[in-house]
């Protein structure tokens, strides 16, 4: 055929096989991905872990290179293997392992039952075809819609997106849309074949506050009609407080910190998210506080400091901490913390930051969290 | 504000680049401009911290940079010390940017992969030649590198050696190797990451303590404008909006728009988060080559009136030092919840 090159696909999509019993829509069990380069193994992924349901938003942070955007990349099959190498664990899509399976069939479940945003929509669009092709390509690929149908059904979704004028939008180039409209474009383009998990990779860092709201506030709009779980990537905290249920903070490639959005906020057990939350500057009535940075530079991938990974940076480090991995240290609820001393109760009241709620109660109580 | 407290006074600046290129193009009567920045007055006293805030193409780095006149401004004065600095020639502008200088937002862009690091820091020092002697300038870069959290046995390393954060201070050093009155700072930490971000904001913060610099501040963050900032002004399309202490304009904002970007910024903290009623403004800023008529801002205005898109709001002073230009601007500022989308 001409163009895409597209073969028709009518096969019945995963989305449609119930999720076995004992399993959620998505497992990650202790994933590793390490990269074989010439200056030795990254370890970009060393031991990630998480289940999701859906209807469900999963906040992921961390800095740059602390491995969150790897993790969705493999998920999604997206890692070039070499020079990447899935060194261990799994990814299970409703019961279904997405690491053993064959790239056609892969392909049928990337874009389709599993889409992803990428972060800069001025690059990740193709400048030299119409937003109504590009947007027609996955349906007409996964749904063996024809070129009409997709094409109604593009500007279906353009106007969904809140795109004004879409009859006309859908025949013009990604050059003539702005920032803010290109990033509709790419929420259009991963919502075309209703995905039971949609994957934000920093949807909203390029974009400026006003149109960052505005496409949270679609994102949260298009679950609550569709219900699909979302896996929300950033490096920005207040996002994450905004729509995440649950959050895991990243650090060096490994998952320091997983729990409800409500025990990360309010009662986190790792240093290093005490100190993201100490380095943000709050919004604050009178007095400013001096923002405290946590000192030094995230470690090499390559060579992963002995013990804790944060170690070296952490003000309460001890030779335990720098010479032995830390446990992971899990509570009722699921909120799980690898460091040394999470269990050491007295510790955490002593040296986590102090956020005063406005509405005091039970964290555990007031959102379940499925453990 | 004393008049000899004000260390640099900006006065009706514009600044428009011409869309079309060619001769013919430029002095035809249908020319079209992209209005970048619009009829901006404001002053910075010595010392102080004055931040703009705005969204990308608002024109606040545009602002800064015809500050310095790396853009020539189209229109206005830019006194620095009570001295034109829009019509100054050459050498005038030479030893005024001594006193003035400027700290990038791309730590990777801004310095020479060429040059070490200790190169890069003495170069103002040798084109103003404040340090003549060699040895003598060496010393003072290892001092500046110490300032800024550097070691001082890296002086012979070059830029790619250094991580962004560590980049960044390379560029604070060098900004402040002459100790000049003011420092521009375009962004200066937004490509950093947040543990990084506020280690430099930090050392900003002190150094600004220990030498007693002015800076301006351009970011498009509210809250690490809000948090450095002695003063904060909003510029929408241009325009200047809305200005005053920091106080005031993060607690009681006048105008609309000021009051919808400050909502839209989200929290870090859930509880708050789920509370808030949040103005959330529709549309795409419009196109600066075309601006609304009447005020800018009236196309997504939630509480926008027939006047607004007839005629412009001047900047008038709604509360002492407090600066706004909007026809419904009231001091008393519009609760977030009475307004109606």
């Amino acid at each position: 055929m001409f163009g895409l090159g597209l073969k028709k696909r009518n096969k019945t999509d995963l989305r449609d096989t119930p999720i076995p019993e004992g399993h959620h829509l998505l497992e990650v069990n202790d994933l590793k991905m390490y990269f074989h380069t010439q200056d030795g193994v990254v370890k970009a992924v060393n031991g990630v872990s998480y289940t999701l349901d859906r209807g469900e938003t999963l906040g992921v942070v961390g800095e740059s290179g602390s491995g969150k955007s790897v993790t969705s990349l493999t998920i999604m099959g997206l890692i070039d293997m070499p020079p990447g190498k899935v060194e261990g664990g799994d990814v299970l899509y409703r019961g279904k392992s997405l690491i053993n399976m064959s790239e056609a069939e892969l392909e049928g479940v990337r874009g389709n039952d599993i889409a992803m945003i990428f972060q800069d929509p001025m690059t990740s669009l193709n400048p030299v075809y119409t937003i109504g092709r590009q947007l027609s390509e996955g349906m007409r690929l996964h749904k063996g819609m024809s070129k009409k149908e997709a094409m109604d059904r593009s500007i279906e979704l353009l106007r969904m997106v809140g795109i004004p004028n879409a009859e006309q939008r859908v025949k013009e180039y990604p050059h003539e849309f702005s920032g803010g409209m290109r990033q509709r474009v790419m929420i259009a383009m991963a919502l075309a074949c209703e995905p039971d998990i949609l994957i934000a990779d920093e949807p909203t860092t390029a974009l400026d506050v006003t149109i960052q709201a505005q496409i949270i506030e679609l994102m949260q709009e298009l679950q609550h009609k569709n219900g699909n779980a979302i896996i929300m990537i950033t490096h920005d905290l207040g996002v994450v407080a905004d729509i995440a249920d649950k959050i895991m903070v990243m650090y060096a490639g490994s998952p320091v910190e997983f729990g409800s959005a409500l025990e990360i906020f309010y009662e986190p057990m790792h240093p290093y998210t005490w100190g993201l939350n100490r380095s943000i500057p709050k919004q604050v009535q009178d007095e400013k506080q001096p923002l405290t940075p946590i000192k030094g530079n995230p470690p090499s991938l390559v060579d992963l400091p002995d013990g804790c990974p944060f170690s070296p940076r952490c003000p309460y480090a001890t030779d335990l901490c720098r010479t032995q991995k830390p446990p992971t240290h899990t509570t009722k609820t699921g909120h799980y913390s690898k460091c040394h001393y999470s269990n050491d109760e007295q510790f955490v009241r002593a040296n986590a930051p102090k956020v005063e709620r406005i509405k005091p109660g039970d964290i555990a109580s007031e959102r379940g969290v499925d453990a | 504000m004393a008049d000899s407290n004000v260390l640099l006074r900006v006065e009706h600046l514009c600044k428009d680049f011409p869309v079309d290129k060619g001769f013919l193009a430029k002095h035809s009567k249908n020319a079209r401009y992209v209005h970048a920045v619009n009829d901006v007055s404001f002053d910075i006293a010595a010392g102080e911290t004055f931040g703009l805030v705005g969204e990308s193409g608002c024109g606040k780095s545009t602002t800064g940079r015809c500050i310095m006149r790396l853009t020539e401004p189209t229109g206005g004065k830019v006194l620095f010390e009570g001295k034109n600095i829009a019509e100054m020639d050459k050498k005038a502008l030479k030893s005024m940017r001594r006193e003035m200088q400027f700290i990038f937002q791309d730590p990777y862009a801004s310095l020479n992969p060429r040059m070490t690091i200790g190169e890069i820091i003495s170069e103002p020092m040798v084109i103003h030649n404040t340090v003549p002697d060699k040895a003598e300038r060496i010393d003072f870069v290892r001092e500046l590198l110490d300032t800024v959290g550097l070691n001082p046995e890296h002086i012979n390393r070059y830029p790619h050696e250094f991580s962004g954060g560590q980049r960044q201070r390379v560029g604070i050093a060098r900004a402040f190797a002459l100790r000049p009155k003011l420092i521009i700072c375009d962004e200066p930490v937004s490509a950093l990451d947040v543990s990084i971000q506020a280690q430099v904001l930090n050392l900003l913060t002190d150094l600004q303590k220990e030498f007693g610099t002015a800076y301006l501040f351009i970011a498009h963050d509210l809250s690490v404008v809000q948090h450095i900032s002695d003063r904060v002004a909003v510029m929408y399309l241009g325009n200047m909006m809305e200005f005053s202490d920091w106080k005031t304009l993060y607690n009681e904002p006048c105008h609309p728009y000021t009051q919808s970007l400050l909502s839209a910024v989200p929290i870090p903290d859930p509880d708050i988060q789920g509370k808030r009623e949040r103005i959330i403004l529709r549309g795409d800023p419009p196109s600066p080559i075309d601006p609304p008529s009447g005020c800018p801002f009236h196309t997504r205005c939630p509480i926008a009136q027939a006047k607004c898109s007839q005629e412009k709001p001047e900047l008038r002073e709604v509360l002492p030092n407090h600066y706004c230009a909007c026809h419904f601007a009231e001091p008393n500022p519009i609760k977030e919840s009475s307004i109606e989308l």
